[in-house]
């Protein structure tokens, strides 16, 4: 039997500033949920943080995977999920999908959900039910092919009603020797195909809305991101530090702001205000996690289910989860590609820069180069149960980081929102057997 | 044996051991190459045309081993038995992998191929999926462009545009064959089992265009037509790319179904579509592609106005079968996502239907039995006689 109680006491220092995002995500989605009242019109999107476009376009928008993350983060995923399920969703479809195509479902059955004796979801006050009924789609998905296919079936569950535009990504695979990352011929002409393919939903957007597309607002508010992602990026050096003054879940707790919040100052402030307190952590000497003993890379995408739980589990281990791919090389990573004044490319390569759409050779260099960058004594390995996008190169990485550098690494079992694939005695036995590991190597070498 | 059998046999071995079928076919092309062909869309014409054999890999039903290692448990039993091949050293009969398709479980699995063995040239050539934009026809005329390319640096040679002509010559009439064999059986001739069917189809992703036809033709003059008899009609749906497990068919057959037709990977699906012959071949070759779609819609391309749940419907329509048996490999996710819209569209219509969730070792046959027995009971009750 799986228990979840959380460990004891409390080790994890988690930052105080990232309450603050929440109250502003928390807000976002209250707003987003009275878009429609307000004459707001409504998109729904997947796939990469393409809404600075759509706050040039005046639109209010909905991005499905962070809607489905938020629903399991606060335990609200059920109802969504089964109304997915009974309309015929298989529990071993992408989880995020399978949340969002069932909040689809309860969408679209609107006032008859009451009669339908699918959930009752309807007449909850539930999360699930409350999201407001897309007038576009938007697709912008790379790396995971079950993206774009995902939103063709959104498309269709609304019965074709609802106009959608996709943005094609060509997979990074490195086909010639000079590939790599950020670089190469394949790099430069896939970038500039993303370009062109926001070019023309910018078009296709002005004609659907009947509104000129706001340039100036375009570059405005990917001024304000540039400068967020710059401070995040500054407080993702900082934490190189040993001990690390915060941790890979104070980044997940930041994650939505980084990824759908709107372009504005007050992102900026945000992420100024993680910053300076990591800053003034180190300047205190107060580690993330008190008496850190380890240092730990976590590669896969959240288990958000398990936020606060992991946080706690691992630092109880005396574990500081340092950094990971999820964090590391995700949202607005690379803040040095995007020219504010023309902010088209830079936003492509970001897409295209998503952690799922490289070949290994790449997510290995990555994933070498920051094991090093922060001093990581062993990875620990999310194997998400229904994305395969991130799981797939997870063993030959796990192979390369214990060939190349000697790095040990676990894997476990979890899921991005579907909590019942999370089995908690096997991550407790395994991390605690890789920390041994761990003590029995530092000790040959002293 | 006669000579029907005989080649029936010879086609029944290349479908199930496509290794020796290459050696074989070495032995004879001293020096040319084999290319191993990753599904579903690579044209293998232009490989043919540069005097290499392009063979699509299959999974070739052996359990999965050390390739548990490199790919997750839940990555479709097709895409963990190339790992598998990989990790044992089966992939070691083609000289280069070339995919054109997005897939991130066939890309997981075409990876591990690529780390394990690095000197073997590993060719991601994708070719747009979403076919309404309107640069869909140019990206996609510049990806077979690339192709191209690709195979000529691989064989060393030009591809000369007259060879390639010839070539698409040579798969259209083989898969025109097989079409006249599959609408036969959409007709009423029962003259190959589920079974047989699939090892010829299976062949002919391995084989010669050529030689398989010829293997074909001489099946077909040795076997005459049989009427189906009163068994229920069914539809095979699924399996998008790579075969079900033969015992499974035949225990739909044992079950108290015939199969009339199907949409199947080793079955329609490959052989839907043909490259046009009256446009220049390059031309042509784009034109295949988005053709296909449109012959047989497939859920990993996003394609607003076709529609799988239509085309079965249409299909089961034409061939009067009585019920779908849908074959979903488990995990395969353009299949779970697009189900329900089947399921949706046969229950609209009232066409009784089960979904199969295949594996790739451990498939519970008696399970199986006792659930199509059960469909075939609920078809039974559609039958005038108990109206």
């Amino acid at each position: 039997m799986t228990t979840t109680a959380a460990p004891a006491p409390e080790r994890a220092r988690r930052l105080a500033a990232t309450r603050n995002g929440g109250q502003m995500v928390a807000e976002y989605w209250e707003d987003l949920f009275t878009a429609r009242e307000r004459g707001k019109q409504i998109v729904w999107y997947n796939g990469g943080a393409i809404n600075p476009i759509f706050q040039a376009a005046g639109l209010a928008w909905c991005h499905g995977e962070a809607f489905a993350a938020r629903l399991a983060a606060q335990q609200l995923e059920g109802p969504a999920q089964l109304a997915g399920a009974e309309y015929g969703y298989n529990a071993e479809l992408c989880s995020y999908s399978r949340t969002h195509l069932g909040c689809a479902v309860l969408t679209v059955q609107g006032d008859e959900g009451a009669n339908t004796g699918v959930v009752g979801a309807h007449d909850q006050a539930e999360l699930a039910a409350r999201l407001p009924a897309p007038d576009f789609f938007v697709n912008n998905y790379a790396g995971c092919s079950t993206g774009q296919q995902w939103d063709e079936i959104s498309y269709r569950v609304f019965d074709k009603e609802v106009p959608i535009f996709n943005i094609s990504h060509p997979f990074l695979w490195g086909n010639r020797p000079d590939a790599g990352y950020l670089k190469g011929e394949e790099w430069e002409s896939a970038s500039h195909y993303v370009r062109d393919q926001l070019v023309d939903l910018i078009a296709w957007l002005e004609k659907r809305t009947g509104n000129p597309f706001d340039w100036d607002m375009l570059r405005e508010s990917m001024t304000y991101i540039k400068r967020a992602a710059e401070l995040r990026r500054e407080g993702l050096e900082l934490c190189k530090s040993t001990p690390a003054p915060a941790t890979f879940w104070d980044w997940i707790s930041a994650i939505a702001p980084i990824n759908f919040l709107p372009g504005n100052q007050e992102l900026v402030d945000y992420f100024q205000s993680v910053r300076d307190e990591i800053q003034h952590r180190l300047d205190n000497g107060i580690s993330g996690v008190e008496n850190e003993r380890y240092r730990v890379y976590f590669d896969g995408i959240m288990n958000w289910n398990k936020l606060g739980f992991l946080s706690r589990k691992f630092a109880e281990h005396g574990v500081a989860v340092v950094a990971g791919r999820y964090i590391t090389n995700a949202f607005w990573q690379e803040p040095q590609l995007i020219d504010t004044e023309d902010p088209l490319l830079g936003m492509a390569q970001h897409y295209l820069l998503c952690p799922t759409n490289h070949g290994t050779r790449t997510l290995d260099y990555l994933t070498l180069r920051d094991c090093e960058e922060y001093g990581v004594d062993g990875i620990v390995f999310h194997s998400t149960r229904t994305c395969r996008a991130f799981t797939g190169p997870q063993r030959l990485l796990a192979r390369s980081a214990q060939n190349t550098l000697g790095i040990p690494s676990i894997f476990f079992e979890g899921d991005v929102a579907d909590a019942s694939f999370y089995k908690d005695e096997i991550l407790e036995s395994r991390l605690t057997a890789m920390l041994e590991a761990i003590d029995v190597k530092r000790a040959q070498a002293s | 044996m006669s000579s029907g059998s005989a080649a029936l046999e010879a086609l029944r071995a290349a479908a199930r051991d496509p290794r020796s079928y290459i050696r074989a076919w070495r032995s004879t092309h001293p020096g040319q190459k084999v290319l191993g062909v990753l599904p579903m869309n690579f044209p293998r014409e232009l490989a043919h045309a540069a005097g290499v054999l392009p063979v699509i890999v299959p999974d070739d039903q052996e359990p999965v081993t050390e390739g548990r290692a490199f790919l997750p448990e839940f990555y479709c039993g097709y895409t963990r038995n190339l790992a598998d091949q990989a990790a044992t050293g089966r992939l070691s009969d083609y000289d280069a992998l070339f995919v054109a398709d997005h897939c991130i479980q066939l890309l997981g699995a075409t990876d591990v191929a690529r780390e394990l063995d690095p000197a073997r040239p590993v060719f991601l050539g994708q070719l747009i999926s979403s076919l309404n934009e309107p640069w869909a026809v140019r990206k996609t005329a510049e990806m077979m462009s690339e192709l191209r390319s690709e195979v000529e640096r691989l064989a060393g040679v030009t591809i000369e545009d007259t060879a390639l002509a010839a070539s698409i010559r040579a798969f259209n009439r083989d898969r025109a064959l097989l079409r006249e064999v599959f609408d036969a059986r959409r007709s009423g001739d029962s003259a190959f089992s589920p079974v047989e069917l699939q090892d010829i189809v299976a062949a002919a992703q391995v084989m010669d265009p050529d030689e398989h036809r010829e293997l074909l033709a001489a099946v077909l003059r040795d076997r005459e037509a049989t009427a189906r008899d009163e068994r229920i009609r069914v539809h095979l749906s699924g399996h998008l790319c790579h075969a079900p497990r033969r015992e499974l068919l035949e225990v739909i057959e044992e079950a108290g179904a015939v199969v009339v037709d199907d949409d199947l990977w080793t079955g329609r699906r490959y052989l839907q579509a043909s490259v046009p012959e009256a446009i220049p071949p390059m031309e042509a070759i784009a034109q295949w592609y988005a053709d296909r779609n449109v012959a047989m819609p497939c859920p990993t391309r996003v394609q607003h106005d076709v529609d799988w749940d239509e085309w079965l419907l249409d299909s089961v329509h034409r061939s009067g079968a009585e019920a779908v048996i849908h074959l979903m490999p488990k995990f395969c996710e353009p299949h779970m996502l697009y189900y329900p819209e089947l399921r949706r569209a046969l229950d609209t219509a009232g066409v009784p239907q089960l979904l199969v969730e295949t594996e790739h070792e451990g498939i519970p046959l008696e399970t199986f039995r006792t659930r199509l027995e059960a469909l075939v009971e609920r078809a039974h009750r559609n039958r005038p006689a108990y109206a």
